[in-house]
């Protein structure tokens, strides 16, 4: 079990997260919040890439930090962005990877090319990576950090450059992974995780919004998503009024999804709340502030 | 247009470490200075002389000299009460324990007076050595030193006929006759064109690779590229990366000059002697005077090694981007211009003594550099050469402008990863 | 072990390699060629032979009555000389027909037939004797004058002089073999530094500015991987080291001076020294030398290498201290580390000094580095 306790992350005057608690187990935990809250801070900081200003970090009761290389050996991570060698092949370099991982030549020559077959690259182990495409680079880093067989697996913006098929077959593998470890996926696209996830952690103002299921979480706005069709003259009067999820044009008007806490109009339709909709309520301003 | 080529030269000028680099540098070279300069009063001396006696040497001038010492002579004989011809005859006569019984006021007058005495010896035996130097035989001695033979023994003695021709009439404009501070004494010019423009041209040459390749090569280092070559501007970027780099140089070498002589001359007094003849026979430091192909004051020459050094290091900035677009990694880079300096200057002695080949692959950048002293001069062996200056800049500026223009248009068709 | 291997393997890339062997040979002709290629060189190639048959005859050192034994062969050589002299009319003609008279002659206001026979026999015709016996009569002169001390001297360096004296350490072999190897292991000593410099500098940066750390951090053996990329890099030092000192003293064997490695350092004219290793000995204190300066310019260039943002500051930063220690501590540190000129403690404290620092250097760097936050 993971246990995040108390964590803040201060670079000088800048507050990165504040005092979050959290608790792991096996199964699959998806992190979501919009670029800047303090997503990749928080994985780092499990990943023991960077150290919590104040509060820990702790697996089975014991600090992650004093653990030292049990716990990294525990740990499978993909980083959003990942340093590679231009003229290694994906078999030097996970050759390269396993030494650092404490896996013996046998055994990780089997493993690779197992994990290789697994995203799909088996036909290029031998090329050199700096001729592979963005999708394929991530793929490496997914196979990459498989290769320990990791009791937690931490995945940052791992669908990042990934086709749809990819991305699908990617959800099969996580699925079938989170059945007896953790796996902690950070994203900021909901459809990513909607499906899989067991638990869905949101982070909100360097703090801890929610961290429930997915219908926990849509339970929040229950009663409160509708939908209704408008003219395009009334859409920015609209606006201003509620908050809109989404809009969808069809024959002419225009389908909008929209948050009301009030009581409702007789023409606009309750409909069950999806995470997206969570993630674009909660986050709205930033998100305004962003486009 | 403008913009970018300022925001190009902002990449080089917010490196701290390259800003510490220059400020090490100039402080070295000022340090340098100050700490050569014990004999900067004495140099004095020769400002006094031209004062009173002009800056020609003529007959006329030498015995007003010469009579002057004869007064200031007869005063030290009443001063030691003997009869000395010559100050050096008081000198060497000298015993340890008689020194304090002068004061320093005397001191100092016989000081003075030996530094006169100097000046004036080495100015009557200016005739006397000119008529001893034969041209034609010191070419003979340079070949059988270097053991030429062939076409090249051939060209070197054509050479030192021409000079031999520009020597005669150096003598008989009396280009020769005129004051300087006495070289054999000094070294004034070495310290000058040699010690001093070195330090600034090496320093320079640092600064202005590693700023030039740090241009260059900046967004493939920093993983802009994607981005900044498919922008409007494009590859033409690169276009404007050469101009910041020129722009920077420029500014390095400016500033770097501007320190470094600045001091040099606040220093050495410097302002009697400008429009005395670089071939004055007082700059005369080793085993020949040096001796211009032109009749060139000690201020146009100053100013033309000024114009060569700047134009060769603005011709590296060129290679430089040359070699950085090709290679694309800053390190590799500087190391690559640092050995192909060194293989340009030792190019010469992997030729054949037979063949004019020696001299033709003398004409680079880094010889010109490195024996700047000797710029515009007849009197520097191998490279005597009347053309040698202009030559080897034409040409470098034709193949600086080639591989640049070579490697830019390979540059703007290669893949970008 | 396979990592220290993969870090090593890493450092020796073959691009690195080719710049490496492409710099070495540069450095080569532009600083070692000349020590090799013209040596014994001119007069020298006599002060080589006589040196060579005095080890041979006199062996190590050389005692009172083995001196005795050269001036004889002198005198032998100077009357060869005579004979010689005798034979040649244009020189009896001039007056000139015994060695003495040779050297005794005027040379400052020569006449001409003079100058001109002058040049003859040591220019033109190249007559050995007249050279060979410069060169004794040289030798022998060093050899009257041993026992005097240089006025101008500290404390320490006069009790040196005379400690020396006492002992009967006289500098009786020619100066120039061990000038020579002096000349050569300086600048052997700058090739190596560059090279140790331009390979090692650029080992630590490329995986920080790739992020490479992020795996490598995060992997069971994490940041320990830094201890381990900093012994790659000795072990790198060590092999260009290692590897470049094969090469060029395999190119110096060709200098032939062998036959002197049993003799003393004092035991050479004009080197007067702290210690008294013999040549062979010295040679190996030079080497050791050029070891320590190694390993401590690659710790240093480790620590940029792991500090600096980019490649081109990694260059800069680098330059003052390469330069600086060109021009300040090349000689004293390396062929005149033992010499008299020297202070005597100054070679082993700038040493022990440096060793410390770089030790500190790196301890603080590791500590840095186990707690750092990686961004990046």
């Amino acid at each position: 079990m993971l246990v995040v306790k108390d964590a803040s992350k201060r670079y000088g005057d800048f507050t990165a997260l504040q005092q979050i608690n959290l608790e792991f187990n096996t199964g699959l935990y998806g992190l979501l919040a919009p670029n800047g809250a303090g997503k990749t801070t928080l994985i780092k900081m499990l990943a023991t890439l960077i150290t919590p200003s104040e509060g820990e970090i702790q697996y089975n009761g014991k600090n992650i930090l004093e653990m030292d290389e049990q716990y990294r050996e525990l740990l499978g991570f993909l980083p959003q962005q990942f340093g590679y060698y231009k003229n290694f092949s994906p078999k030097q370099y996970m050759l390269y990877l396993a030494a650092l991982k404490g896996i013996g030549k046998k055994e990780a020559l089997h493993k690779i090319n197992e994990l290789l077959d697994k995203v799909a690259l088996s036909d290029v182990v031998n090329k050199k990576m700096k001729k592979f495409s963005g999708g394929m680079i991530q793929r490496v880093g997914i196979a990459q950090a498989l290769l320990n067989d990791p009791k937690i697996l931490i995945l940052d913006e791992p669908t990042a450059g990934l086709d749809p098929k990819e991305r699908a077959r990617f959800r099969h593998l996580l699925t079938e992974l989170a059945r007896d470890r953790l796996v902690i996926i950070s994203t900021h696209i909901v459809s990513d995780i909607e499906s899989i996830a067991n638990e869905v952690i949101m982070i909100k103002n360097k703090q801890l919004l929610y961290k429930d299921s997915v219908e926990e979480i849509c339970a929040t706005l229950n009663g409160n998503v509708f939908e209704t069709t408008i003219d395009f003259e009334s859409l920015k009067a609209f606006r201003k009024k509620f908050v809109l999820l989404s809009e969808k044009q069809e024959y002419g008007k225009i389908i909008v999804r929209f948050i009301h806490k009030g009581v409702p109009e007789v023409e606009w339709i309750s409909v069950p709340p999806q995470l997206e909709d969570v993630f674009l309520y909660e986050y709205r301003d930033e998100i305004e502030g962003e486009v | 247009m403008m913009l970018i080529i300022l925001n190009e030269c902002k990449k080089a000028l917010t490196s701290p470490i390259l800003i510490g680099l220059f400020i090490v540098f100039s402080a070295f070279n000022v340090f340098v200075i100050i700490s050569s300069s014990d004999h900067k009063e004495e140099l004095k001396m020769l400002n006094e002389i031209i004062d009173q006696y002009g800056r020609d040497i003529t007959d006329n001038s030498l015995n007003r000299f010469e009579s002057d010492i004869q007064i200031d002579l007869a005063k030290l004989n009443r001063m030691t009460a003997s009869e000395f011809t010559s100050v050096y005859d008081f000198l060497d006569g000298l015993r340890f324990e008689d020194q304090e019984k002068y004061s320093d006021e005397q001191w100092l007058f016989i000081h003075r007076l030996q530094l006169k005495e100097m000046y004036l010896n080495m100015a009557k035996s200016i005739d006397e050595s000119y008529e001893a130097m034969d041209i034609k035989k010191m070419g003979e001695a340079e070949i059988e030193k270097y053991l030429l033979s062939g076409n090249a023994a051939e060209t070197l003695l054509h050479e030192y006929e021409k000079l031999s021709e520009r020597f005669e009439e150096m003598v008989n404009n009396g280009e020769h006759k005129e004051w300087f501070f006495a070289g054999k004494a000094y070294f004034m010019h070495s310290f000058l064109f040699k010690t001093v423009f070195l330090h600034i041209i090496i320093e320079s040459l640092l600064l202005i690779v590693l700023t030039t390749s740090l241009i260059t090569t900046y967004e493939f280092e920093s993983k802009t590229h994607l981005v900044a070559y498919s922008t409007k501007r494009g590859r033409k970027l690169m276009k404007d990366k050469l101009f910041a780099s020129l722009a920077i140089a420029t500014t390095i070498i400016v500033f770097l000059f501007a320190i470094t002589l600045g001091t040099f001359f606040s220093v050495f007094d410097y302002s009697h002697v400008w429009k005395t003849s670089i071939s004055s026979a007082f700059n005369w430091e080793y085993n020949f005077p040096y001796v211009a192909w032109w009749d060139l004051s000690v201020g146009t020459f100053l100013i033309g090694v000024i114009a060569l050094v700047f134009i060769v290091l603005l011709l590296f900035v060129g290679l430089t981007f040359a070699i950085s677009i090709a290679v694309k990694n800053s390190y590799i880079s500087f190391f690559l211009i640092a050995a192909v300096f060194v293989l340009l200057w030792l190019l010469p002695s992997f030729m054949p003594t037979s063949s004019t080949l020696l001299f033709v692959f003398a004409y680079t950048l880094p010889t010109l550099l490195l024996a700047i002293r000797y710029s515009f001069m007849g009197s520097s062996g191998l490279i005597l050469f009347e053309n040698f200056e202009w030559m080897t800049m034409s040409c470098w500026t034709i193949i600086t402008i080639v591989v640049g223009f070579m490697s830019y248009k390979r540059f703007l068709k290669i893949d970008i990863h | 072990m396979r990592m220290l291997w993969n870090e090593v393997k890493k450092i020796f890339m073959w691009k690195m390699m080719l710049l490496l062997l492409f710099i070495n040979s540069i450095l080569y002709f532009l600083l070692i060629e000349f020590h090799i290629d013209s040596f014994p060189n001119g007069s020298g190639l006599y002060s080589y032979n006589v040196g060579v048959e005095m080890v041979d005859k006199y062996g190590a050192t050389m005692d009172e009555e083995e001196f005795i034994d050269f001036k004889k062969m002198y005198e032998a050589k100077v009357e060869e000389t005579n004979r010689y002299l005798q034979s040649r009319e244009d020189f009896v003609a001039e007056g000139i027909d015994t060695y003495d008279k040779f050297t005794a002659y005027d040379w400052w206001n020569p006449s001409q037939e003079a100058r001109a026979l002058r040049d003859d026999v040591f220019l033109g015709n190249k007559i050995d004797l007249f050279w060979e016996l410069q060169e004794r009569h040289g030798l022998i002169e060093f050899h009257n004058r041993r026992k005097r001390v240089p006025d101008v001297l500290s404390d320490k360096e006069r009790q040196r002089f005379e400690q020396l004296i006492e002992e009967e350490k006289f500098g009786v072999y020619t100066d120039l073999v061990i000038q020579n190897f002096k000349s050569f292991i300086a600048n052997v000593g700058v090739a190596i530094l560059f090279s140790v410099v331009l390979v090692i500098s650029s080992t630590i940066i490329k995986d920080r500015s790739r992020g490479l750390l992020l795996l490598q951090y995060t992997s069971k053996k994490g940041r320990n991987l830094f201890k381990t990329k900093l012994l790659a890099g000795y072990i790198a030092t060590f092999i260009i080291i290692t590897s470049l000192l094969a090469v060029y003293f395999s190119v110096y064997s060709l200098n032939r001076t062998s036959m002197f490695f049993k003799v003393r350092v004092n035991t050479f004219i004009a080197n007067e020294s702290w210690f008294d290793p013999t040549f062979f000995q010295f040679i190996m204190i030079c080497v050791a030398a050029i070891y320590l300066i190694g390993f401590i310019f690659a710790t240093l260039s480790m620590v940029f290498s792991s500090r600096v943002p980019n490649m081109v500051s990694l260059i800069g930063i680098q330059i003052p201290f390469v330069v600086g220690f060109l021009i300040f501590g090349l000689n004293p540190l390396l062929p005149n580390m033992i010499l008299i000129w020297t202070p005597k403690w100054l070679a082993p404290m700038s040493y022990g000094l440096m060793i410390l620092l770089s030790a500190l250097i790196v301890i603080f760097l590791w500590k840095r580095e186990k707690k750092m936050d990686i961004l990046q």
